[in-house]
């Protein structure tokens, strides 16, 4: 973990550095006094929690990991009524388990400020399952959001943010894409206040029982908050830059990223209206940008929202001015200036670029793909390998959310689906209740906790027998390597209680539960031929910590560490190591034999396992 | 003043520091810093492409290096420098490569075969400007003991080549302030950089 003591985050006021936006949004909270934050890790938005975690003690503050996005929401609301300042942080998927517990509490509101920090992700960079756009959600639940641009503005919004929700008593949503929660970028920093972390919460009747009669009373008034957010915020969130000339008047409007890949460009004579604040838009500011223009252009990527209001808006000011968006750019994928450039030209009269000639040079770089794979030394490379050589092709591998969905690519192909944590054990149920087929239902320790029991309770109490495999490698990996109820650590490396999910599962009433070493391949493969017979449920906890970590433990204190060789005496050269094991570390050369790269190995030792010939051998090293 | 880096590599190389040095390195020396660090599915073993963008203030919005726009691709990865060609221009980019390769499991498993030095320098050749190879990362795991110091010395390189519009003092400053452990180490790397010739 980074030293608090050097980290930029903290500097001091007046001192210009480079943050990452997600840092930058951290920063802003610090500014803006934030006394308590709980977080479930969700890249892209990974590295809030993470910054927050490792500067609490020092700054303040609370912190905590939570066991889900909606566990976290709670938890700061819980904050945020008693009068104390509260951030979350999730990726947009976060917001589909949390967004049961944020519509209510637009009603209640809340007393001190409350902001979610929600990350989508255009393009699918960090996250699989699919390209949402979480602004529909936002106005189906009427949250005032903001959208910062670039660094400097998530410093400055996140500020604002908390200034709103404060003001108007209600949860304010800051939006971030990828290109701008991982965008690096110069600030300025302002000065932090100390952090409020006490409160207390007081009864309120009027405020909190939100149930007929007075549901449809604060409904009114949740309505009538936004008017006045659209009021009095909005314009102050957006502004227009330049002027439209030329013979045809065009205007652009963008917000986020979109907004600096647009200025990026340098278009002359053409008017810009950055959108800050795109819940509630400024129906009063767009109009007025409207006026005087031919045509209007809405660059935002993902889904045409800031365009569907523009449009509205437009039929109001002028019946012929044509607004563009989605008829011209793209509603699937990140944007990027030349993308956008590419797609506006014509509207503008400018003359598309000519990349003819790169493309012809750029269709005779043949290199091999490198698609993301579970790393060398990975217990879940063993697990996988084991119940594959075990059972064969003939199960449905249900799947889910973790380091283990890499198991999805070659030569595995072990996620049969990938919806979103806990539903592999969900949808096996009702593939068992209908098909007679016998599911093998991947599990990770995180999502155990974070969504994973329930699903594990309705197999149980609906008596379906799918075969499941928890793959326990001790700690939220994929993002970072958080900790999680399982592991006896919470946020900040603290000592805490350690939930056993073999205890839990017994309290469900399994029977059928074992903990294997996912390093072992043997008792792997011997425990699953025998528990995939059960005609009940049964479990396998494969246990195996997380070799990177065992990796960086080695390094740090100096320890040896074994790395494996192959005897080319040996090796047959039958390529079950690198066809069906796929381990990074090992490579089939042009001349047709094998090695292990010393650099690359990490020493888990399952190649020396399922070498049919036994050529792995392992050599003792310092690393 | 406007200078595009594409910083590029794979997952457990070092690339994020890298990209995080740079633009400190450029942020010491007054300059506005615009970049994308990007983080993928998995923890190691990834491409990780960086962007880092420096120059005078109000001169560049996007973090995003505009197309066939780098004037320097430093590829701490030999294929990843090739992966990266969308961003070069022959009349402007200068590549940066170490020879450190990590054959990914999908060329074995794919059958697309990992090209040799010399292939990549001639898929590359038509988008540079020039290219410099270096065995920073076989040269530091000699020298200093891991191939890891091979950022550092690419670095050196950089800047010890003018292919880096940056001071030596900025990057050994940046290097102090931000990587954890094994300064001297990887200032020594550094400098076996700034004394490459090749």
């Amino acid at each position: 973990m980074s030293n608090p003591d050097t980290m930029d985050v903290l500097q001091k006021a007046g001192k210009k550095v480079v943050l990452l936006g997600n840092e930058a949004v951290v920063r802003g909270a610090l500014e803006a006094g934030m006394g308590f934050s709980a977080s479930y890790p969700g890249t892209p938005s990974s590295e809030i929690g993470i910054t927050l975690a490792a500067i609490a003690d020092k700054a303040g503050f609370y912190c905590e990991w939570s066991t889900n996005e909606k566990t976290a929401f709670e938890a700061c609301v819980g904050a945020a009524y008693c009068g104390v300042r509260a951030l979350t942080a999730m990726k947009h998927f976060g917001m589909n388990v949390a967004l049961d517990s944020i519509l209510p509490v637009v009603y209640t509101g809340v007393k001190g400020g409350l902001v979610l920090v929600i990350a989508d992700d255009p393009g699918g960079f960090s996250s699989a399952q699919s390209e949402q756009d979480v602004r529909y959600a936002l106005r189906m639940g009427n949250l005032p959001t903001i959208e910062p641009s670039n660094a400097q503005e998530c410093i400055e919004f996140t500020k604002l943010a908390f200034e709103i929700s404060e003001k108007y008593e209600t949860p304010v949503v800051l939006r971030t894409t990828t290109f701008v929660n991982h965008c690096l970028g110069s600030v300025k920093l302002g000065a932090m206040k100390k952090p409020r972390t006490q409160g207390r919460f007081e009864k309120n009747y009027e405020r909190y029982y939100n149930i007929r009669p007075a549901i449809q009373k604060m409904h009114r008034a949740v309505l009538e908050r936004l008017e006045r957010i659209e009021k009095e915020c909005a314009g102050k969130l957006n502004r227009v830059e330049g002027s439209a000339g030329g013979k045809k008047k065009v205007g652009i409007v963008a917000g986020g990223v979109c907004y600096e890949h647009v200025k990026e460009l340098g278009l002359k004579d053409v008017k810009i209206a950055k959108i800050g604040m795109s819940y509630p838009i400024s129906r009063e500011f767009v109009v007025k940008f409207l006026k005087g223009l031919d045509e209007a252009i809405v660059v935002e990527e993902l889904e045409p929202i800031i365009e569907n209001f523009v449009k509205q808006v437009a039929k109001d000011v002028n019946l012929g001015l044509k607004v563009h968006g989605k008829d011209i750019l793209p509603r699937v994928g990140e944007f990027s200036p030349d993308l956008i450039y590419e797609r506006i030209a014509p509207v503008l009269g400018l003359k598309k670029k000519d990349w003819k000639e790169q493309e012809k040079l750029l269709a005779g770089i043949k290199i091999p793909p490198r698609k993301p794979v579970l790393c060398q030394g990975c217990p879940h490379r063993s697990t996988f390998y084991a119940v594959k050589k075990t059972l064969g092709e003939n199960f449905v591998w249900a799947g889910d959310i973790g380091c283990y969905i890499l198991g999805i690519y070659e030569p595995f192909k072990m996620q049969d689906f990938v919806i979103s944590m806990g539903a592999g054990a969900g949808i096996a149920h009702g593939i068992c209740k209908v098909s007679g087929q016998k599911p093998v239902v991947f599990m990770g320790d995180g999502t155990f906790f974070h969504a994973g029991m329930p699903a594990i309770a309705n197999l149980v109490y609906n008596d379906s027998r799918p075969l499941l495999v928890i793959m326990d490698n001790g700690i939220t990996a994929m993002t970072g390597h958080q900790p999680h109820a399982g592991m006896g650590k919470r946020a900040g490396g603290k000592d805490a209680p350690s939930i056993k999910i073999e205890e839990v599962l017994k309290g469900f009433g399994i029977k059928n539960i074992a903990i294997v070493n996912s390093f072992n391949q043997k008792q792997v493969q011997e425990t699953v031929k025998e528990f995939a017979k059960k005609d009940e449920l049964a479990v396998i906890i494969s246990r195996g910590g997380c070799r990177l970590l065992a990796k960086r433990e080695a390094r740090r204190s100096g320890k040896d560490f074994p790395v494996f060789e192959i005897d080319q005496a040996k090796c047959t050269k039958c390529g079950e190591c690198v066809m069906h094991f796929a381990c990074p570390a090992i490579l089939k050369k042009d001349n047709g034999t094998f090695m292990i790269n010393p650099d690359l190995c990490w020493g888990c030792s399952v190649c020396g396992q399922i070498c049919p010939a036994r050529a792995i051998r392992a050599k003792v090293k310092t690393v | 003043m406007k200078f595009n880096v594409l910083l590029t590599g794979v997952g457990g190389e070092g690339v994020l520091l890298a990209s995080a040095i740079l633009a400190r390195a450029a942020n010491i020396e007054g300059y506005e810093v615009h970049g994308i660090q990007l983080h993928g599915l998995a923890q190691r073993g990834g491409s990780i492409p960086t962007y880092v963008r420096f120059g005078d203030k109000g001169g560049i919005y996007s973090p995003i290096i505009p197309r066939g726009g780098a004037d320097l691709i430093i590829g701490l990865e030999t294929i990843e420098a090739a992966r990266s060609c969308y961003f070069a221009d022959k009349k402007k980019t200068n590549f940066l490569i170490d020879t450190y390769t990590v054959v990914p499991v999908y060329a074995n498993l794919s059958g697309v075969k990992y090209p040799s030095e010399k292939e990549v320098e001639k898929m590359i050749a038509p988008f540079a400007k020039s290219i410099t190879i270096v065995d920073a990362s076989r040269l530091t795991k000699e020298k200093l003991g891991s191939a890891l110091y091979g950022n550092a010395m690419a670095f050196g390189v950089a800047i010890g080549k003018g292919l880096l519009p940056l001071k030596r003092k900025s990057l050994e400053n940046a290097m102090a302030e931000t990587i954890p452990r094994d300064m001297e180490k990887n200032l020594q790397a550094f400098k076996m950089g700034l004394e490459f010739r090749g």
